[in-house]
């Protein structure tokens, strides 16, 4: 008794020391950012803006994050918002096309052939070639920063939906032929929970690249968004607001990244 | 020696056996895989004749080509020469009609146990409303004693409770024939013992109508539940090398059959046909002594 508590209080215990041992390699690190961003601010005689200003407009910016005084005066709250709409978007139809297209990649050799030459040419091309077709088709800035988006979605998700499929294992194949599991059964009780995984793999990717992507689209669309607002600071000659939207882009793109990435240890299996 | 009048004799079992229908016929087939090395020839020329209601084992070396040519009756692998018939038709594909247990389990690691003996319950058993399947689920679980596991992912089982969950769900399917994989291979002697009765008892609720095939390297397994024991040779291209009658009437009792003659005389002439290998390698120990 008195053995197992001591072992329980040694594991919490270098649980513990673990937990700030990391903390104490991350504030180390950013210490070690910080002092090299001053240093370079000093050397450039402040044109270049230090930490200190920077926290100090990165401060004003997030304590009033909601405003509207017309099109190019909104709060960063608005510019976000605006951002996550379009990305949430363009990304839920991008993978609403992808997942079944990837299906149907990864479970038939006829579809693979028909849509792997296609994907493979594709794949490769920034998806900001795709704005100004999506500027003729939709004729809206707004509609084309989507379809940019839902063209960034497309690639990772298909390929890892493909991907996925095409490495489903014979047992399972053979468990679904042998009690004679009808196309329906085989999709929902074995295609696509072993897929899963992959498939969100894929979408983790995905919305990765999509909140890449949404910065540069947005300077080419203008308007509003966190990417124009990037754009609009610069054209202000507002380093501090340039350095603070960076901050806040880098802070939503690890938490959608550390989201997608719960779900992927949630949805893992082993067998 | 005395002789038994229960016990048959060899003539006589297979009178009784041609008396049945025919329910396997399995005609001169061969099962070659293809490979970076050319052909692999895994069986070859098989002849062999199964009635309705018979229990039969197959027995051969690791890699002779058991599982191959079960997964040949239940249509998972094409006979590259020959064809199976299964009840008057010819095997083209997997079907209900044939409710098999795979060597690994194969159960579906995201179903829980209930899920993974429903789902096949579900899909071969047409006609009937859940409720009846459900409680043909309880049912089989009840039979190999998961009741209390049956929320358990496959995972967060141990390897013997994976086997019964096969079982379970091969039977819960109420097929026609049952292909047996080594179904009993990782269970402990006590459990083992067990559900050699369920088989029979199974076997026997049906009035012996179901065809059994099974895979096993126990030589008194397949003596306590088999009619026949085919014996394989080694491969590649394993051929059947001998056909054993197990005359033993039944109900059989293991505690009694072990001590008659002919249970006797059956194993022995099971381990001279599989054993042979062993002893040469016996004797080239016993010259480095
Ligand atoms: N899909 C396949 N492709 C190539 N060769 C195969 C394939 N399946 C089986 N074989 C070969 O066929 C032979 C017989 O395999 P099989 O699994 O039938 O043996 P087994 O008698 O069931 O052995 P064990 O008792 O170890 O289960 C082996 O040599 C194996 O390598
Ligand atoms: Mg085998």
């Amino acid at each position: 008794m008195d053995k197992s508590n001591q072992q329980l209080g040694a594991t919490a215990l270098k649980v513990v020391t673990y937990r700030t041992g990391r903390f104490l390699y991350f504030l180390l690190g950013m210490s070690f950012m910080l002092i090299i961003w001053h240093i370079s601010s000093l050397s450039t005689d402040g044109e270049l803006p230090g930490p200190i200003q920077t926290f100090s407009v990165f401060y004003d910016l997030v304590s009033h994050p909601f405003f509207d005084y017309g099109p190019n005066d909104k709060g960063i709250g608005n510019q976000l918002l605006s951002s996550l709409e379009r990305v949430t978007k363009g990304f839920i139809i991008g993978s609403i096309i992808a997942i079944p297209l990837g299906l149907i990649m990864g479970s038939s050799t006829l579809g693979m052939n028909l849509l792997n030459p296609m994907v493979q040419v594709l794949r490769p091309v920034s998806p900001l070639a795709w704005f100004p077709i999506g500027l003729v088709a939709f004729q809206s800035a707004h509609t084309s920063t989507v379809f940019v988006i839902i063209i960034t979605s497309l690639w990772p998700t298909l390929i890892n939906t493909a991907f996925g499929v095409s490495t489903i294992p014979q047992d399972h194949k053979n468990v679904a032929k042998a009690f004679g599991f009808s196309t329906f059964k085989y999709i929902t009780k074995v295609m696509l929970p072993y897929t899963l995984p992959h498939i969100i793999t894929g979408l983790r990717l995905s919305v990765g690249i999509a909140w890449m992507v949404i910065v540069a689209a947005e300077m080419l669309s203008g308007g509003v968004g966190i990417g124009f607002f990037v754009w609009d600071s610069w054209n202000a000659l507002s380093l501090e607001k340039v350095f603070s939207a960076i901050l806040i882009i880098g802070l939503v793109g690890f938490v959608l990244d550390k989201s997608f990435k719960s779900l992927q240890t949630r949805y893992s299996y082993d067998s | 020696m005395i002789a038994n009048p229960n016990i048959l004799s060899e003539d006589k079992v297979k009178e009784n056996i041609l008396l049945r229908p025919v329910s396997i016929e399995i005609k001169d087939v061969t099962v070659s895989f293809p490979t970076p090395k050319g052909e692999y020839i895994a069986v070859k020329d098989i002849n062999l004749e199964i009635r309705k209601g018979e229990i039969i084992s197959l027995i051969g070396h690791s890699g002779c080509g058991k599982s191959t040519l079960m997964s040949t009756i239940s249509g998972m692998v094409k006979p590259s020469k020959g064809e199976v018939i299964v009840n008057g038709k010819k095997v083209t594909g997997a079907g209900p009609d044939r409710g098999i247990v795979f060597q690994n389990y194969s159960l579906l690691p995201w179903l829980t146990v209930y899920q993974n003996i429903y789902e096949a319950v579900d899909s071969c058993i047409k006609n009937i409303s859940a409720d009846e399947k459900h409680s043909i689920v309880e049912r089989h679980l009840e039979m190999v004693n998961l009741t209390p596991h049956k929320d358990k992912l496959p995972k967060q089982l141990s390897g013997g409770m994976k086997q019964r969950v096969a079982i379970a769900r091969a039977f819960a399917i109420n097929p026609s024939v049952l292909l047996l994989d080594e179904p009993f291979g990782a269970l402990d002697a006590l459990t083992k013992g067990s559900m050699h009765v369920e088989l029979l008892k199974l076997w026997n609720l049906d009035n012996r109508n179901k065809t059994i095939i099974m895979v096993t390297h126990d030589i008194e397994e397949a003596i306590f539940l088999s009619d026949r024991i085919v014996v394989l040779n080694n491969g590649p291209a394993a051929t059947v090398k001998e056909i054993e009658i197990v005359g033993l009437p039944r109900p059989r009792n293991k505690k009694d059959i072990v001590n008659l003659p002919e249970y006797k005389t059956i194993r022995e002439r099971l381990l001279n046909l599989l054993v042979e290998k062993f002893s040469i390698e016996d004797e080239g120990v016993k010259f480095e002594e």
